[in-house]
C-alpha cells in the first residue's frame, strides 16, 4: 500500500503527539479538580479547612500552574509538533527523546505542584513552583523545542506562513522569558518592588507570548486548511504578528497602575495595551472574514466550531481587556475578581477552545479513528455553557466588587458578601467545565487506546494486512 | 521571516527591549534606594540622629512573611496602597498615605499581590487589632468577622480542653473553645502586626483628610463646644467633657461614635442617622442605653427618614463601654449640638443592663424590637 507524504508525517508524529495530548488531558482534569476545590472553598470556607495542604491560596496557585504548564505546555508541544511537521512536510525525528523529555516535564510539574501544596511556594506569578524543579522543566523544554526546530529547519517549502511565525515565536519566547524572569527574581534578585515588576511582567507574558501565539497560529492554520480558501486580507497578518511581538511585552505591566513603582511603568503599559487594538483587529479580521464566507461549514465541522468560538472569545474579551486597562476603569476594577475574568477568558475561552478544536481535527488523521459526533457535540456545548457562565459571573461579579469597594463607608465584609452569589455561580461553572473536560479525556481515550476486544477494528486489520 | 536565525533574533530583540526598560531601566532609577529620615534638611541632608525609615521587621515577623507566603495569603490580599489618582485606598482608610518603592526595600519577600478578595494588609499593624483578635481570626475568621470568607487555619493551633496560660478563649458557633497558637501562628501574627507604613518619607507625606484633618475637626468641635460647656452646672460639665472625649476617641476606651454620626452630630444623609435634634436621642433613655450596650441593626426611622445600617455595640473593642462611660456619652449627645434634655446617670445604665443580662453580647437590637418594648411599657 502506498502511503502519501501526509500519512508519513502523521505516522512519524503519532507517538509523540499521542503522548503529549494524553498528558495534557490528564493535567486538564487535575486542573479542573483543583479549580472546583478552590471555587468551593470560596463559597464555603470550612470545606477541607482542616488540611493545611488545601488552603485556598495554594489550591488556586497550583490550579493556575497545572493549567498553564500541565495542560497548556503539553498541548502546545502536541499541536505545534504536528502543525510544524505538516507544514514542513517533513517527518518528526527523535520521538524517543521527545517522549523522554515530555516525561521529565510532567514529572517536574508534578513535583512542583506537590511542593506548592507542601508550602514551598515562591512569590512570583506563574513561577510559584519551587526552585528545584525549574532546571528540569527548562532543559526538557529545550529538548522538545529543539526537536520541533529540527523539523522546521528541514521543511520543503522555504517561504514561511503565519501559523509558523506564531508557533515558532512562541516556542522561542518562553525560554527567553524564563531566563529573564529567573535571572531577575532568583539568581540576582532586585530589591523591593523591582521584583514585583518583573514578576508581573513574566506572569502575564507567559499568557500573552506563549499560550496566545500558539492558539493564534493554530487558528491561522486550521481555518484556511479546512475551508480550503485563503485567509482574507492575509497581507495584514504579518503586521498583526509584529504588533504582538512589539507591544505585548510592554503592555502587560499596566496591572501595576497606582502601585509603588515608578509612574512610567504602568503608564507605558496602559498606552501599549490601548495600542493592542491593532493586532486584535487584524487577527479578528483575518479569522472572521474568512470563516464567515462559509459559515455553514464552520458550524457543521465541529473542530472549526471550537476554533471560531475561541477566536470570537479572543476578540471580544481582548477589547474588554483594553477597556479595563484604562486608568479611569482600572481605578475600580484593578484588584477585583475581574482579574479572574481576564485569566479564565484567555486560558479557557480562547486557548483551550482552540486547542480542543485542533486536537479533534488532528486525532482522526493520526489514528484513523473517528470520534463519535454526539460525544464531541456534548463536549462543545458543555464547554461553551461553562465558559459562558464562568466569564459572565466573573465579569459582573468583578464590576460589583470594584464599584462597592470604592465606597469607603461600606464595610469590607459587606462588599464581599455582595460578591458571594457570583462565587457560587463560578463554582457551578467549574463543575460543568470539569464535566466537559472529563468527556474530552474520555473521547481522547477512545481514540488513543483502541479496545483490544473489538475484533472488527478495521484500522488495525488494515495495518496488519 | 524565512531565516529562522534572523527571525529568532528579531523576536528576541522585541522581548529584550521591554525587559531592559522595565528591569534594567527601573533598577537604574531606584534600585539603590536606602532607608532615610522622615524629613530632609533644606540642603537635602538627613538631620542628625534622626530615625531612619523604613525599619526592618523583627526577626519573628520576617519568619512570619515566609509563612504568609507559604499559606498563599497573597492570593487574596494586596500589600499596596495605591496613589490617590489611581484608587480609593487612602479614602477607605487602608493607609495614611500611598505606598512608595522605598517602603519595600528591606523586605525579603515583596508580596504586593493583585487581588483583593480580602482587605489590603499594608497597614494591618496600625488597625489596633490585638494579637488575641488576630489569632482568633486566623483560627476561624468566621467566628469573629461574621460573613467573612477568609480561609480558616485551624492546623496552626492546638485545641485544648482546659484554659492554659498561653491559650486563647474563642467561641465557635457559641461554643467556647480554647486554642493554643503554634510557633508558626505566632510568626504570622507578628508579621501582620509589623505591617505598617506609619512614617513619612521625603518623597511622600501623609495624605490630608486622614489624621491631620480629622484631628483639626476634632479640635474645632472642641473649641466650639467649650463655650457651651461653660454654661452647664459643674457636675454636668464633667460628664459632658468625658462624654465628648468618648464620642471622639478612636482608641481603646473610646466610642468611635464620630466616624458615623460625624463630629457635628448630623450623621451622613442616607447612611447614618443624625443625633442632633433626633427623636430617638431626645426620647426614651432606656432605648438609648440598650442600643449603647448591644448596638442596633436594620431599618430605623429617625425624624421621619428611613435608615438601614449596622451599628456595632459602641466601644473599642465593641461593647466594652462601662456604665459610667455610657452615661457620659449619652448625656453628651443629649445636650450637644442644640440638644437639651435630661442627663443619664450610671445607675440608670446599670439598672437597664441588669434587665438585658441574658442577651448575647453581640446580638444587636432592631428598631422594631425596641419600639415594641417601649410602647407596651
Amino acid at each position: 500500500m502506498k502511503i502519501s507524504p501526509e500519512q508519513q508525517v502523521d505516522q512519524s508524529a503519532k507517538f509523540a503527539f499521542s503522548f503529549f495530548i494524553a498528558s495534557a488531558g490528564l493535567w486538564l482534569l487535575a486542573a479542573a479538580l483543583l479549580a472546583y476545590i478552590a471555587a468551593a472553598k470560596l463559597t464555603d470556607p470550612l470545606f477541607l479547612a482542616t488540611w493545611e495542604a488545601f488552603t485556598y491560596g495554594k489550591i488556586k496557585v497550583s490550579q493556575a500552574n497545572a493549567f498553564v504548564y500541565g495542560w497548556g505546555g503539553n498541548s502546545i508541544f502536541a499541536v505545534s509538533l504536528w502543525i510544524i511537521a505538516r507544514l514542513s512536510q517533513s517527518p518528526v525525528r527523535g520521538s524517543v527523546f521527545l517522549i523522554f523529555a515530555g516525561a521529565v516535564w510532567n514529572l517536574a510539574i508534578t513535583f512542583g505542584l506537590l511542593g506548592i501544596l507542601d508550602g514551598h511556594m515562591l512569590g512570583h506569578e506563574l513561577l510559584e513552583m519551587p526552585k528545584q524543579v525549574w532546571p528540569a522543566l527548562f532543559i526538557s523544554y529545550l529538548v522538545i523545542s529543539f526537536l520541533i526546530f529540527v523539523v522546521f529547519r528541514s521543511r520543503k517549502e522555504k517561504i514561511t506562513i503565519a501559523p509558523q511565525w506564531f508557533i515558532i515565536a512562541a516556542l522561542i519566547w518562553f525560554p527567553c522569558l524564563f531566563l529573564f524572569g529567573w535571572s531577575g527574581l532568583e539568581l540576582n534578585p532586585g530589591r523591593g518592588t523591582l521584583q514585583s515588576i518583573l514578576s508581573m511582567w513574566f506572569g502575564q507574558n507567559v499568557i500573552w507570548l506563549w499560550l496566545t501565539p500558539v492558539a493564534l497560529g493554530c487558528a491561522y492554520y486550521i481555518i484556511p486548511s479546512v475551508l480550503n480558501r485563503p485567509i482574507d486580507k492575509y497581507y495584514l497578518a504579518i503586521f498583526g504578528f509584529w504588533c504582538i511581538a512589539a507591544l505585548a511585552p510592554w503592555s502587560v505591566v499596566h496591572h501595576l497602575e497606582g502601585g509603588p513603582v515608578p509612574m512610567w511603568v504602568p503608564a507605558i503599559g496602559t498606552v501599549m495595551s490601548i495600542a493592542m487594538v491593532f493586532p486584535i483587529a487584524v487577527a479578528s479580521t483575518n479569522f472572521h472574514s474568512t470563516a464567515f464566507q462559509d459559515i455553514s461549514r464552520v458550524w457543521n465541522y465541529l473542530p472549526l466550531r471550537f476554533v471560531i468560538f475561541g477566536t470570537l472569545s479572543y476578540t471580544i474579551s481582548s477589547y474588554i481587556g483594553v477597556i479595563f486597562s484604562l486608568p479611569a476603569v482600572a481605578k475600580l476594577t484593578q484588584f477585583s475578581i475581574i482579574n479572574e475574568f481576564h485569566f479564565n477568558q484567555r486560558v479557557y475561552g480562547f486557548f483551550s477552545m482552540i486547542i480542543f478544536g485542533v486536537v479533534y481535527h488532528i486525532l482522526p488523521q493520526i489514528t484513523g479513528r473517528e470520534i463519535g459526533t454526539t460525544a464531541k457535540n456534548f463536549h462543545f456545548w458543555t464547554s461553551a455553557l461553562g465558559v459562558f457562565a464562568l466569564l459572565l459571573a466573573y465579569l459582573i461579579g468583578g464590576l460589583t466588587h470594584g464599584v462597592l469597594a470604592q465606597q469607603p463607608s461600606l464595610e469590607w465584609v459587606k462588599v464581599i458578601e455582595s460578591v458571594k452569589p457570583y462565587f457560587l455561580i463560578t463554582e457551578y461553572a467549574f463543575l460543568i467545565l470539569g464535566f466537559s473536560q472529563l468527556v474530552f479525556v474520555l473521547n481522547l481515550w477512545k481514540v488513543l487506546v483502541p479496545n483490544p476486544f473489538s475484533s472488527c477494528d478495521s484500522n488495525l486489520q488494515q495495518k496488519t494486512a | 521571516m524565512n531565516n529562522i536565525f534572523k527571525f529568532s533574533f528579531y523576536i528576541f530583540l522585541t522581548l529584550s527591549f521591554a525587559w531592559l526598560a522595565f528591569v534594567v531601566g527601573a533598577k537604574n532609577q531606584y534600585g539603590d534606594l536606602d532607608p532615610t529620615s522622615q524629613y530632609l534638611e533644606e540642603n537635602g541632608s538627613m538631620p542628625k540622629d534622626a530615625e531612619l525609615y523604613p525599619m526592618s521587621m523583627p526577626g519573628i515577623a520576617q519568619l512570619g512573611s515566609k509563612e504568609y507566603l507559604s499559606l498563599g495569603c497573597v492570593t487574596c490580599h494586596t500589600q499596596q496602597v495605591r496613589s490617590e489618582i489611581a484608587g480609593f485606598d487612602v479614602e477607605r482608610g487602608w493607609g495614611k498615605r500611598p505606598s512608595v518603592p522605598r517602603d519595600y526595600i528591606l523586605q525579603e519577600e515583596v508580596l504586593l499581590g493583585h487581588n483583593r478578595v480580602g482587605p489590603d494588609l499594608t497597614n494591618v499593624g496600625l488597625r489596633d487589632y490585638s494579637n488575641e483578635w488576630l489569632h482568633k481570626h486566623l483560627f476561624m475568621p468566621n467566628s469573629i468577622v461574621e460573613g467573612s470568607i477568609c480561609q480558616p487555619s485551624p492546623f496552626l493551633y492546638e485545641t485544648i480542653d482546659e484554659p492554659a496560660s498561653d491559650s486563647i478563649e474563642t467561641s465557635i458557633n457559641g461554643e467556647v473553645t480554647h486554642i493554643k497558637p503554634s510557633i508558626r501562628a505566632n510568626r504570622v501574627v507578628a508579621y501582620l502586626q509589623a505591617l505598617k507604613q506609619d512614617y513619612e518619607l521625603p518623597e511622600i507625606a501623609f495624605s490630608e483628610k486622614t489624621e491631620e484633618e480629622s484631628s483639626e475637626v476634632v479640635e474645632s468641635v472642641v473649641s466650639a463646644s467649650d463655650e457651651n460647656v461653660t454654661s452647664f452646672p459643674t457636675w454636668l460639665t464633667a460628664q459632658m467633657e468625658s462624654g465628648k472625649e468618648i464620642y471622639m476617641k478612636a482608641a481603646p476606651g473610646g466610642g468611635l461614635c464620630y466616624t458615623c454620626h460625624q463630629p457635628n452630630g448630623k450623621g451622613i444623609p442616607g447612611q447614618f442617622p443624625p443625633l442632633a435634634g433626633s427623636d430617638w436621642v431626645l426620647g426614651d433613655k432606656e432605648r438609648l442605653i440598650k442600643i449603647s450596650i448591644h448596638g442596633l441593626m436594620g431599618e430605623i426611622v429617625v425624624n421621619g427618614v428611613k435608615y438601614n445600617n449596622v451599628m456595632a455595640p459602641p466601644g473599642i473593642p465593641p461593647g466594652s463601654l462601662t456604665d459610667e462611660q455610657i452615661a457620659d456619652v449619652l448625656t453628651y449627645i443629649r445636650n450637644e449640638w442644640g440638644n437639651s434634655t435630661s442627663a443619664v446617670s450610671p445607675s440608670e445604665v446599670a439598672s437597664v443592663r441588669s434587665t438585658v443580662q441574658d442577651r448575647a453580647p453581640m446580638q444587636m437590637w432592631t428598631a422594631a424590637e425596641l419600639e415594641k418594648k417601649y410602647s407596651s411599657d
